[in-house]
């Protein structure tokens, strides 16, 4: 969590999707940006990119208020894929309150996703989160491509983990709300245990989840 | 982890400080050319209410309207812009629209470039400190090896040393075992032909003394017969058996005693090299001084006096097999310190809580600067190739094993006396 102050009655969140390098994080935002309703959200801001590289990372507010009056704001962002800016993913994954790990399913780009995975538990650890709660979805992009591991296989392998698995195609718009509400649905039951936003606001997983993905009036 | 906390001041995700986004410099150009435009009075607050920036035209028209614009960011409503004008303006929408359209633009470029300067500057910052820090390291470890390199020659020499100590030690041990084996294995061949030997001896002197007996009778009876007695006493004489009658005792008491002798000196040996004794837990100090000085004997030159004044003492723990050697080490060096005239002493007795051994001699004693070197293996005050140096370092070493304390002392004569004290609580506690 970013900040909580309970006398402006506001909590910031943080959520984080991280993965190798052309994986497809900024590609979701986009999505994401372009297909939830602007009452809920704020605009995207892309931070000087090289190459269309992410060199910073990318941001994306949501905005809502509990039936209680709380505010809060999730914060998204994106960290840069490329092995050599290890020092902004872990700048950008301090406080993160969930991660999206967003994986290639090219048959070739299995290895790369490995590393990364391997990196993100390096680093969830080096900043001072812990993987065994820290909320985690993993999402297999890049569906719509010829070459990739088939849907079972990905499954067998990484349903023993425990992580949920979601399958989409950012760059046509599959599957790319359905990881944003699986995600937001793990970040609230971590909240409500700490912050009672059941008991306490009145805000409910349901009505969490629909609130941040809102999509847009055609 | 706790480190990395240490380092990372600047947190991505910070709510921004919005005044720092909108400073009224930046866009107080904007608004004077608004108000250039037709605007009569602008008026820029942020939602807690203070006021960024106002600009006022030269007179506020009797008829104004008013046009409020609100600012936003991240989606966010955080103020609001305040435009009034004659109410005839039309151009009061657009200007409005322009406005708040350039400052969203200004805040948001500035927000953006807070996020990319913070981000950078920490990140130089970290890894700046870790680079110092790993500097840090390499000093440390390139110091370690610099000292580790130039230490090294002294270091081999140190343990060159310590390893040709070590195997001189090895060698003398060894030097030892051989000996022992080599006197255990006569001992034992010996041991049978020296006791048919005295066997035999014994029964020879009974034979002689029969024919001796017989010799006797035949004179006796031939003293009748003048001729062949005067036949007997010529060969008598002729044979010399006077002389072999008184001799023949002699020669057997001699052989019978040198036997006795050999047999003695042979169990002496195994003695000695205890080679019957398998590990010795303990040893009597007067029995070890009589076994050696029985095997030493023949090193002893012959003008020497010995001395021995044992007292009974308790059992000293250890083994008596290293006490006979470092033994017959000291006696070997009163020897060859005094060799003619030598007066050799050999004391022990048990008092004041210790027993007492000592062997001194009335040879040129120890001087008092050589008495701290004496112990050390090679040290040696002989030519090259007379002494090794090692006779007192494996002497040193026995006594040490076994608990006991040697040291060397002068003797009223001027001679040197070597002391060895066992405490009698370590002799007790067997």
């Amino acid at each position: 969590m970013i900040e909580y102050s309970e006398a402006d009655n506001k909590m910031v969140l943080k959520l984080v999707y991280y993965g190798p390098a052309m994986s497809g994080k900024t590609t979701n935002l986009l999505t994401l940006h372009e297909q939830l309703s602007s009452d809920s959200r704020g605009e995207l801001m892309v931070l000087d990119t090289a190459d269309d590289r992410t060199i910073f990372f990318d941001l994306l507010p949501f905005f809502l208020i509990t039936p209680s009056g709380l505010k809060i704001k999730l914060k998204v962002y994106t960290v840069p894929g490329q092995v050599k800016h290890d020092a902004t993913r872990k700048a950008v994954l301090q406080r993160a309150d969930g991660v999206v790990f967003i994986a290639d399913s090219q048959v070739g780009e299995q290895a790369k996703n490995a590393n990364s995975f391997e990196n993100l538990e390096q680093n969830i650890a080096l900043v001072g989160l812990d993987i065994e709660t820290l909320p985690l979805v993993i999402q297999f992009n890049k569906r719509d491509l010829a070459d990739i591991i088939p849907e079972e296989a990905l499954l067998e392998k990484w349903q023993q983990t425990g992580i949920p698995v979601l399958f989409s195609s950012a760059l046509t718009g599959e599957g790319v709300i359905e990881t944003f509400a699986a995600i937001a649905g793990l970040v609230y039951g971590h909240l409500d245990e700490k912050f009672g936003l059941a008991a306490l606001h009145r805000l409910s997983r349901d009505s969490f989840v629909d609130q941040l993905c809102c999509r847009a009036e055609p | 982890m706790k480190k990395y906390h240490e380092q990372i001041e600047y947190l991505v995700g910070q709510e921004p400080n919005l005044v720092e986004l909108l400073q009224a410099a930046e866009i107080r150009e904007l608004l004077r050319e608004a108000v250039n435009a037709g605007a009569a009075w602008i008026l820029l607050t942020l939602d807690d209410g203070s006021v960024v920036c106002s600009e006022e035209g030269r007179s506020i028209p009797p008829e104004f309207r008013e046009i409020r614009a609100p600012l936003s960011l991240e989606g966010e409503n955080i103020g609001t812009i305040i435009v009034r004008g004659d109410s005839g303006c039309s151009a009061l929408g657009g200007i409005s629209a322009m406005l708040r359209s350039a400052i969203m633009i200004v805040m948001h470029n500035n927000l953006k470039r807070m996020l990319t300067a913070e981000m950078h500057t920490s990140l130089v910052t970290r890894t700046y400190d870790e680079l110092l820090s790993k500097n840090l390291d390499l000093s440390a470890s390139e110091a370690r090896y610099r000292e580790l390199a130039q230490s090294l020659e002294l270091k081999v020499k140190e343990r060159t040393e310590q390893l040709g100590i070590a195997n001189a030690r090895l060698l003398q041990q060894e030097k030892m075992v051989s000996i022992g084996q080599l006197a255990a294995g006569v001992a034992h061949e010996i041991n049978n032909p020296i006791g048919f030997i005295k066997s035999n001896l014994a029964t020879l002197k009974k034979y002689s003394g029969r024919l001796l007996e017989m010799l006797a009778w035949y004179e006796e009876r031939t003293a009748d017969s003048p001729l062949l007695a005067a036949g007997a006493a010529a060969k008598k004489t002729e044979l010399k058996l006077e002389l072999v009658k008184s001799d023949i005792w002699d020669l057997l008491a001699q052989s019978l005693a040198g036997a006795e002798r050999v047999k003695k000196i042979v169990a002496d040996l195994k003695g000695v090299s205890h080679i019957d004794e398998s590990v010795d837990r303990e040893f009597d100090l007067a029995q070890e001084v009589e076994r050696i000085m029985t095997v030493i004997q023949p090193q002893i030159p012959d003008d020497a006096v010995i001395v021995q004044e044992i007292e009974p003492t308790p059992k000293i723990p250890g083994s008596g097999a290293l006490f006979c050697q470092a033994l017959a080490n000291l006696i070997q060096n009163a020897c060859l310190a005094r060799p003619a005239g030598l007066k050799l002493t050999i004391a022990a007795r048990c008092a004041n809580g210790l027993v007492r051994f000592s062997v001194a001699d009335n040879g040129p004693g120890v001087p008092p600067e050589l008495r701290n070197r004496i112990f050390d293996p090679f040290f040696t005050t002989r030519k090259v190739g007379e002494g090794t140096g090692m006779g007192l370092a494996v002497v040193y070493d026995i006594i040490n094993k076994s608990g006991g304390n040697i040291f060397v002392a002068d003797t009223l004569g001027g001679g040197a006396m070597f002391v060895i004290e066992y405490p009698v609580a370590a002799v007790e506690g067997v």
